[in-house]
């Protein structure tokens, strides 16, 4: 009788110890199988979400832009033309035009009509009795009306990569200095009420873009003409502004159950 | 006597067998057709995916899933109110889904900012009750 437990229990060490090993593997890879099933078990789909606009295109569907001017603050940089607010103010036009809920007076219309009138920095925006009287001459219900900032700010950076050394014939950290050039454009965008002459939007939008110099191509980056960057960043601001004000569509995620 | 009782025997478990196949045949076409429509979906043919969700509700007109993901294609295609309903009736069905109320509660707060109140169609009280419930 014990020899027969021993041959059996030798016999069970033999054959199932390793069979018992293949059924563990087994559940592992079906519960891995099963995690993995779980984990795909909802699928995320991007809908559009129709956006409203965030003033009411209905009263405040016809406006006038007029020239943006330079911020009080806008120390910094003094080589900015003037003409790059009716500039800004023309963006601003051609990109409200585009959208079928607003009708803009033109950049001709708005030059005849602001024939005469001085426009400067220190209380143009907050004389809103005075731009209530202009909105009135364009026969509009909204006036658009803003200021910018442009600035520029130079750090120097370092870059660290890899190069590859002949002398140790492997690859080796290195790293190269140069100097990072940020423009930075702050646009404040105002909508005034003609009627009660009530500011109704009044909103900064900031943008910047950065550029990498050598010390030499720095100071040509000085002396070169800034417009070309402000316009771009403008436009970009711009159409910040607009997305606020018009109905828009935007992507939003909705889950699907497989 | 014992002959009678073995055919009836018999009997009975080829009714279940065929029972058991029948459903399982519907599960299967069920997942196909959902399946299907969810790849359609991705692609962005969401008429084509509503009609294959809506044939999964003449199968089985109790799925949850298929009232679910119904609803996200009536919302992709701008049609809130059905959309709206579908999703009320998924939470209905299968209230312990968390991807189902989140639909749902999108959807509703979707309708609050596009200004159209109007089309929350059903009671607040139930609105108020999922909304309690959703804060995952």
């Amino acid at each position: 009788m014990v020899n027969f437990l021993s041959t059996y229990i030798s016999n069970m060490k033999k054959h199932w110890i390793p069979l018992y090993k293949h059924i563990i593997s087994c559940i592992m890879l079906i519960f891995t199988l099963l995690v993995c099933s779980c984990g795909s078990k909802v699928a995320r789909v991007p809908i559009p979400i129709k956006v409203q606009s965030e003033i009411d295109i209905n009263t405040y569907s016809n406006f006038a832009v007029l020239p943006f001017v330079s911020d009080k603050n806008n120390s910094k940089i003094d080589d900015i033309p003037v003409e790059i607010g009716s500039e800004i103010a023309q963006i601003l036009r051609s990109t409200l035009s585009r959208q079928k809920h607003f009708t803009i007076v033109d950049k001709q219309e708005t030059d005849r009509l602001m024939t005469g009138e001085e426009i400067d920095g220190d209380n143009w925006l907050t004389d809103t009795e005075r731009l209530s009287e202009l909105g009135r001459y364009f026969e509009v219900k909204g006036l658009i009306i803003g200021s910018y900032r442009f600035t520029t700010d130079t750090r120097p950076r370092r870059y660290y990569g890899e190069r590859y050394s002949y002398r140790q014939q492997r690859y080796v950290m290195d790293y190269q200095d140069y100097m990072q050039k940020t423009y930075l454009i702050l646009l404040r965008v105002m909508i005034l009420d003609v009627d009660s002459g009530e500011i109704i939007w009044d909103e900064g939008y900031l943008q910047r873009t950065d550029e990498a110099h050598s010390l030499g191509s720095l100071v040509f980056s000085q002396m070169a003409p800034k417009e070309t960057t402000m316009r771009e960043l403008s436009k970009r601001a711009l159409a910040k502004f607009t997305q606020d004000i018009s109905p828009h569509y935007e992507k939003e995620d909705r889950f699907l159950i497989r | 006597m014992r002959n009678t009782h073995s055919i009836i025997h018999i009997c009975i478990v080829f009714m279940l067998l065929t029972l058991i196949g029948c459903t399982s045949h519907n599960v299967a076409r069920v997942q196909d057709y959902n399946q299907f429509a969810i790849k359609t979906a991705q692609a962005g043919l969401w008429n084509e995916a509503i009609f294959r969700w809506k044939q999964i509700l003449s199968i089985d007109p109790e799925n949850a899933l298929a009232y679910n993901n119904l609803g996200v294609g009536y919302e992709a295609l701008g049609k809130i109110e059905e959309a709206q309903a579908a999703y009320q009736r998924a939470t209905e069905l299968d209230p312990d889904s968390k991807y189902y109320r989140i639909n749902y509660r999108r959807c509703r707060l979707h309708i609050r900012r596009s200004g159209d109140e109007s089309k929350e169609t059903e009671s607040e009280s139930s609105d108020i009750h999922i909304e309690d419930t959703t804060q995952d």
